[in-house]
């Protein structure tokens, strides 16, 4: 009886603790992601600010579904990772849309200049 | 129908839209289907193939997801990073293709630069070219113009020597007609009239009553007159004029004026006068300067002129 008792307490308490582990290294790339658009300037461009945060909220949620032993955390973790890598991609094409457009008219001037 | 076949169809209809509900694909699994499509028809199939394949299999996973459990959360959650991964991809590809302009605009700037600095070397070339002809030029105008100098320079010192040289022989010459014309007033009257300069000679100083010959004392007046004479400008026209009173005939002291002006001019002559300058002539009484009314006056009238005069420039 004090077997079986102790059994079920086992099982109760591991279920009370269970938790859904998101893999570390998805939340690390996330993560890091979310700084790397944050430091190309994300916060700059309206469409990478947008998704930035859905990843940042998207990954809180995550972690919360995770706390409470929901197994979907680990795809809202991975939705979160996909909006990371895009606000991280769409801040960088910003920068090198922007460079593009002052090599061209860079471009422009030296030939505008035109031989002595 | 019994109450039992009523329900049978009831559970039959039901299960069939339960069954079609499930069949019907979420909106986010067309939407990323949708993008795929267009994905793969556009720059990003060429420009980032790798990434293209990567959310095909996203999108694999959600279509797997939904043929084996239908429209699930999981099914939309696949279907949704299946989207985000072909918008990367799609955002990756307009990337390298930014990159691409900016490694042509590079390449152009490049041979754009080039050009110019050919261009430039040219136009560099051709100035210098220029330049060294010019200074050539310039060279051989300024060694003309020196050459120039110098011998305007040799010219000028030479005719500022003639001139000096001259000077000084004026300055000589004129102290030299002083000296003469101081000594000649000793001996002889001096005027200037509007024929010249005439120097006038006392016939009784010079010669014996009705002779023509020189006296003695007549020579040493005549030295004076000749160095007179011989200071004056080179040019210089000398007459010599014999004048007589008026006691005898003219036919008398015509060839005796003569005589006596030719005695003087043969004198002077003598003296160092150039010959083709002077010439002698003869009066007679023709042109007295006193009346001849007493002996003084035609003792003044017994004379001899020697009328120096500028050349008579004769008219065409």
């Amino acid at each position: 009886m004090t077997t079986k008792i102790m059994t079920t307490l086992a099982i109760l308490g591991l279920a009370g603790c269970a938790s859904v582990p998101i893999p570390a290294f998805q939340l690390e790339r996330a993560e890091a992601s979310m700084r790397g658009a944050e430091e190309v300037g994300a916060l700059g461009v309206p469409a990478a600010r947008l998704h930035l945060q859905l990843a940042k909220d998207e990954t809180e949620t995550a972690k919360k579904m995770a706390g409470k032993g929901d197994d979907r955390a680990v795809l809202v973790m991975a939705r979160a990772e996909s909006d990371a890598e895009l606000a991280l991609g769409l801040a960088r094409e910003a920068a090198v849309h922007g460079d593009a457009l002052k090599a061209a008219e860079d471009l422009k001037a030296i030939r505008a200049r035109g031989n002595p | 129908m019994n109450t039992r076949s009523l329900s049978l169809i009831a559970t039959t209809i039901l299960g069939g839209l339960a069954s079609a509900c499930a069949t019907t694909t979420p909106p986010p699994l067309i939407e990323a289907r949708e993008a795929y499509i267009a994905s793969s028809n556009g720059i990003a199939s060429k420009l980032t193939p790798t990434d293209l394949y990567d959310a095909k299999k996203a999108l694999d996973k959600a279509d797997q997801e939904f043929a084996e459990h239908g429209d699930t959360l999981e099914c939309r959650d696949y279907a949704y990073i299946a989207h985000r991964k072909i918008e990367l991809t799609e955002v990756k590809a307009r990337t390298e293709q930014d990159r691409h302009s900016i490694a042509a605009a590079a390449k152009a700037g490049v041979v754009v630069r080039d050009s110019q600095v050919k261009a430039t070397q040219v136009a560099l070339a051709q100035t210098r070219t220029e330049l060294n002809k010019e200074r050539q030029d310039n060279t051989t105008a300024n060694n003309a113009l020196r050459a120039t100098n110098n011998l305007q320079g040799q010219e000028l010192q030479t005719t500022t020597a003639q001139l000096d040289a001259e000077k000084q022989a004026r300055a000589t010459a004129e102290a030299k007609l002083a000296g003469a014309m101081k000594d000649l007033a000793a001996v002889a009257a001096v005027k200037e009239e509007a024929r010249g300069m005439v120097i006038t000679l006392s016939g009784s100083v010079l010669f014996a009553s009705s002779k023509y010959e020189l006296l003695n004392t007549a020579m040493t007046r005549l030295d004076q007159v000749a160095e007179a004479l011989k200071a004056q400008d080179s040019d210089k026209r000398m007459v010599v004029e014999g004048h007589t009173d008026n006691r005898g005939s003219d036919r008398t002291n015509q060839p005796l004026s003569l005589n006596r002006a030719s005695a003087v001019r043969d004198y002077l002559v003598s003296r160092g006068v150039a010959s083709e300058k002077i010439t002698a002539v003869g009066m007679s009484s023709s042109k007295p300067i006193a009346d001849n009314n007493s002996a003084e006056n035609r003792a003044n009238n017994r004379r001899v002129e020697i009328v120096v005069s500028a050349p008579t420039v004769s008219a065409r």
